[in-house]
């Protein structure tokens, strides 16, 4: 077990030091020239054909070309449907298009149920993962390309202030009724624009994404075809359709109106809508409630409410007990393959409720799980190995979505002398230089890891300790360093256990710092301790995850070294502290990259990371970990790269090999 | 001794009265609330969480009101409506989400201190007829290792050893195939086969600790005068150990209803949890874990009103039972 447990672990750093080669360059490879920015996918006038091309791309797909003939699941014969052809779409979907260097596509067969397991109550991430369906697709997630998936395709002004979305045509919900602009209308002018239901707009649909922006104009131009336009630019609009927040296509923009009417209080029979009230044991008058309840979004795809939900996802939700929830095939789901066969090619999925995240692991290894990633960590690897052939399932390593724990130091904590220290970049650069990302790798990760890029990553004691005495922190006679009043200065890191490696982690930062001669502690604390002392900006140092620096989100960890400057940035200036200058412009660049197409945010990002590199605002200290994903060892079409994450995992394309 | 039973049913309002007050304020004590669980949740998956959805999240959880509202919102629709809340975790009428389980966890329950008491009471009194012999000496070990290892403890290795002997993970009380299936007798046999494992693992330290009860209790009343005097008058044997010293030996089982009722809806959580049983225990740690307090809050007041009733029952069945026991109030 041991040696094929090395030879693993040795396999595996190869691959992802050969794969982070590939990120690394492409991520800081020149945008590719593009014409025009007046559209965003390659040939606007043929969206689905060009789709398709990509989507067949890899191996044993027909080159190019929208299937004409299509086929069905053998599940559906005999039920009574309208024929295949007529369930689809005219502009149908031929399957999610991923990198032909992530996935190699195969023609699937039918058949089949998927088994999951989570221990969080009406939530299952393995199902989420598989099934989302944003409205605008981004290959393999760097967000690089841009292509249609619900709607077939957008068009951009070249002010990028007005967006043309065109919808598919004969695209229905999984009761068969169509998806036209008339749904949109709906969820935009009935509920987002809702003061009820909507109290608040959401910052991200207003110009700029900005929450002090204009709230977005909507305008219906023909049944397929709507118009969304903002007063200033912004051109990171369509990235936040396709991932960003994990959205779905139901979250504000496209609802079932036919269903959702009968419990609007505009639309529904008030009569009705009462008997409704009292079934679902509301009081009178909280129809808002009951709207909200009935309203799925995509963050509650997988609670028991979704049962008879109309949806377009690969499957639909047709049982619920409080131990396990099944799903069962959409039979109008709008993708097929490149023969014509409708996805998604598994007829059933099953998730399993458990007490807690043991018992997943259990299932996992007895072989009772066929794709499970949200509970599997990097910690349990040798476990998932040494049973891999027990339980008939593979150990596939993906890449992390986010960054593995970050290290931050409050630079906005009430304490003068306590900022005095921190906010003077030498103490930030002489602690990065202290810490031994090599130890850090092969002690915590099991070498699964990367010393981080972004920010410079040498390992200096000597360095450090001279950055420390310039800035005039002597040692006092109990060998420890003082701060400006001359009193021992004191590093309390406070951290929650949100993932396995936090706490471990935690200890080795102590010990390296510690080795500057600073008073480090650490504290673990309840989670939700952790949470409101983050938001009283009570905590002074603390350790957790961010998701952007790695690829394309406006998150960087600014809650954490910077409470009360973002609380000014997210008010508008009435609560909080104005933040200096540096930090100002620091804003201003992320705010570049989440207002931009994807051409240019792609180079403001290198920006960012290069003020990051010269502030070191905090610590990402390592990136490229790797996240297990365990699959059923039969199941195909399983992207063998990139992030571990939605979009990656279009389970409409997994299948069983015979 | 309905003078008594009325007068002990009206001490109990005032007593349930306080007992929710109580278990309201321990809910709301640690900082936040679930939705700043759930938003926390939210934010370090990934999804960006906006005013405008903190606020209406709020109203739809009704947590826009001052805590002793709630509470005034949450006594009022019990009293007046039988309504216990909603879980915020389930999004479900707390009477749902307790009721779908309570079935099982009373069964396991049930079996379980049949269990506990078939296995016990014979045991204890034949070491204390054969006290010092080689069986008494077995059991008394055994004893001890069942009351000094957790049960927790006993699953996980029973679940190890299972796994790690047959490749099977006996979690849960269905294989797969039946879980999700309508009850027939197949499932009927399903469960039967997996569920003596949760009975014998929670069972253990109980049946442990009755055995010592029921030894030295029995001890004691075999030294009495009244069981010489019997044997004295010649009789017979087993007559005379059934007749009297066994019936005052099993009082502990009377006098503890008042724990066992709350203990067959409470079930046992952490084995529970081990061994994935879809019982209300674990629900009752998660809830309060995420603060889901209606949910939480209505478990504990039902296993303190199980409590203060079970105190009730046991009393009255002493004073049935035993005659030398008498409370103020009972009349002579």
């Amino acid at each position: 077990m041991k040696r094929s447990f090395l030879s693993m672990v040795a396999s595996s750093f190869l691959l992802s030091m050969t794969l982070s080669g590939c990120f690394g360059g492409a991520a800081n490879e020149p945008p590719k020239e593009t014409p025009k920015q007046t559209t965003q996918t390659d040939k606007k006038e043929t969206p689905a054909p060009a789709n398709t091309g990509q989507a067949g791309g890899g191996a044993g797909a027909n080159a190019g070309g929208v299937p004409t003939t299509f086929k069905q699941a053998p599940m559906f014969e005999g039920k009574n449907l309208p024929p295949v052809k007529d369930r689809l779409p005219a502009d149908v979907k031929v399957a999610n298009e991923m990198p032909p260097d992530m996935l190699k596509y195969e023609i699937g067969t039918y058949g089949g149920t998927l088994r999951t397991v989570t221990s969080v109550v009406g939530w299952d991430a393995d199902v989420f993962v598989m099934t989302n369906e944003p409205l605008l697709n981004t290959p393999g997630i760097l967000g690089k390309e841009i292509t249609g998936n619900v709607l077939k395709d957008y068009k951009v002004n070249p002010e990028q202030t007005q967006f043309d979305f065109y919808m598919r045509k004969g695209l229905k919900w999984s009761d068969g009724k169509p998806v036209t602009t008339e749904d949109v209308k709906f969820s935009i002018e009935d509920v987002l624009f809702n003061e009820e239901l909507t109290p608040v707009f959401p910052a991200w649909l207003k110009a700029g994404g900005k929450a002090d922006g204009t709230p977005m104009k909507f305008k219906v131009i023909d049944e397929y075809t709507f118009q969304i336009s903002f007063d200033k630019p912004y051109g990171g609009f369509p990235i936040r359709l396709a991932i960003e927040s994990w959205r779905g296509y139901n979250d504000y923009i496209l609802k079932p109106a036919h269903f959702l009417k009968q419990f609007h209080k505009k639309y529904a029979d008030p009569k009705q809508l009462e008997a409704a009230l009292k079934e679902g044991k509301y009081a009178e008058g909280e129809w808002v409630k009951l709207f909200n309840d009935k309203d799925i979004t995509s963050r509650e795809l997988t609670r028991p409410q979704a049962i008879g939900f109309p949806t377009l996802y690969p499957w639909v939700m047709t049982k619920s007990t409080d131990t396990v929830t099944e799903y069962e095939r959409n039979p109008y789901y709008f993708k097929v393959d490149s023969q014509g066969n409708q996805l998604p090619y598994i007829d059933k999925i099953q998730s399993t409720l458990v007490q807690n995240i043991e018992s997943v692991t259990m299932k996992t290894i007895a072989g009772e799980v066929d794709f499970s990633r949200e509970s599997a960590a990097l910690i349990k690897m040798p476990l998932y190995k040494e049973n891999e052939k027990k339980g008939g399932y593979r150990t596939l390593l993906a890449d992390m979505h986010v960054t593995p724990t970050d290290i931050f130091i409050n630079q906005t904590y009430n304490d003068p002398n306590w900022r005095k220290v921190v906010q003077d970049v030498r103490f930030r650069k002489a602690l990065n230089l202290a810490l031994d990302r090599k130890e850090i790798i092969d002690t915590i990760y099991y070498g699964f890891a990367e010393p981080g890029k972004i920010v410079d990553s040498t390992f200096n004691l000597d360095q450090a300790n001279k950055l420390l005495d310039e800035m005039g922190m002597k040692k006092g006679p109990d060998g420890f360093r003082q701060g400006p009043d001359g009193k021992k200065f004191t590093i309390p890191i406070e951290v929650g256990a949100q993932a396995p490696d936090i706490v471990p982690l935690t200890q080795l930062v102590v010990e390296f710092w510690k080795k500057l001669g600073l008073d480090v502690t650490m504290k673990t604390i309840d989670q939700t301790l952790w949470g409101s002392r983050r938001d009283a900006n009570e905590l002074q140092a603390t350790m957790i995850w961010t998701h952007t620096p790695l690829w394309y989100m406006a998150d960087w960890g600014q809650n954490y070294w910077g409470r009360l400057w973002k609380l000014w940035l997210d008010t508008g200036g009435k609560q909080g502290e104005e933040p200096p200058a540096d930090v100002k412009k620091f804003y201003d660049l992320i705010d570049k990259v989440a207002t931009s197409p994807p051409q240019d945010a792609i180079k403001a990002i290198d920006e960012v990371k290069s003020e990051m590199n010269k502030n070191v605002w905090y610590f990402v200290h390592i990136d490229n970990v790797k996240q297990p994903l365990v699959v059923n060892a039969k199941l195909g079409n399983i992207p063998e790269k990139g992030f571990a994450i939605a979009g990656n995992f279009s389970g409409e394309q997994f299948f069983f090999k015979k | 001794m309905l003078h008594f039973i009325g007068h002990r049913l009206l001490q109990l309002i005032p007593l349930l009265i306080a007992i929710s007050i109580i278990v309201f304020v321990i809910i709301q004590l640690p900082p936040g609330d679930f939705l700043t669980t759930y938003i926390q949740q939210l934010e370090l998956s990934g999804t960006k969480v906006d005013a405008g959805t903190i606020i209406s999240l709020k109203q739809q959880y009704g947590l826009d009101q001052p805590a002793y509202m709630q509470y005034f919102i949450w006594m009022k629709n019990i009293l007046l409506h039988g309504d216990l809340g909603r879980s915020f975790q389930w999004n479900m009428p707390v009477s749902e989400v307790i009721g779908e389980r309570l079935g099982l966890t009373m069964l396991i329950s049930t079996l379980t201190l049949v269990f506990v008491w078939v296995v016990a009471i014979p045991i204890g009194i034949y070491s204390a007829t054969h006290q010092y012999s080689f069986l008494d000496y077995v059991f008394t070990f055994i004893g001890f290792i069942g009351l000094a290892v957790p049960g927790f403890l006993i699953a996980l290795i029973l679940v190890y050893a299972v796994f790690v002997n047959t490749g099977v993970s006996i979690t849960g009380l269905f294989s797969p195939e039946y879980v999700n299936a309508p009850w027939s007798w197949d499932k009927v046999v399903n469960m039967l086969q997996r569920i003596w494992l949760p009975i014998v693992v929670i069972g253990m330290s109980g049946t442990a600790g009755l055995i010592r009860v029921t030894r030295g209790m029995l001890l004691d009343e075999l030294q009495k005068q009244y069981v010489i005097t019997a044997r004295a008058k010649g009789v017979e044997e087993r007559r005379l150990l059934f007749k009297y010293p066994v019936r005052m030996a099993i009082n502990p089982l009377i006098s503890t209803i008042g724990w066992t009722l709350p203990g067959i809806i409470s079930g046992e959580a952490i084995v529970s949890i081990v061994l994935n049983m879809p019982t209300t225990g674990p629900i009752l740690l998660k809830a309060l874990m995420f603060q889901d307090m209606y949910l939480a809050g209505s478990f504990l007041l039902i296993l303190s009103v199980l409590t203060v009733v079970g105190t009730l029952l046991s009393d009255i069945l002493l004073a049935v039972v035993d005659p030398r026991i008498r409370f103020g109030g009972v009349q002579e």
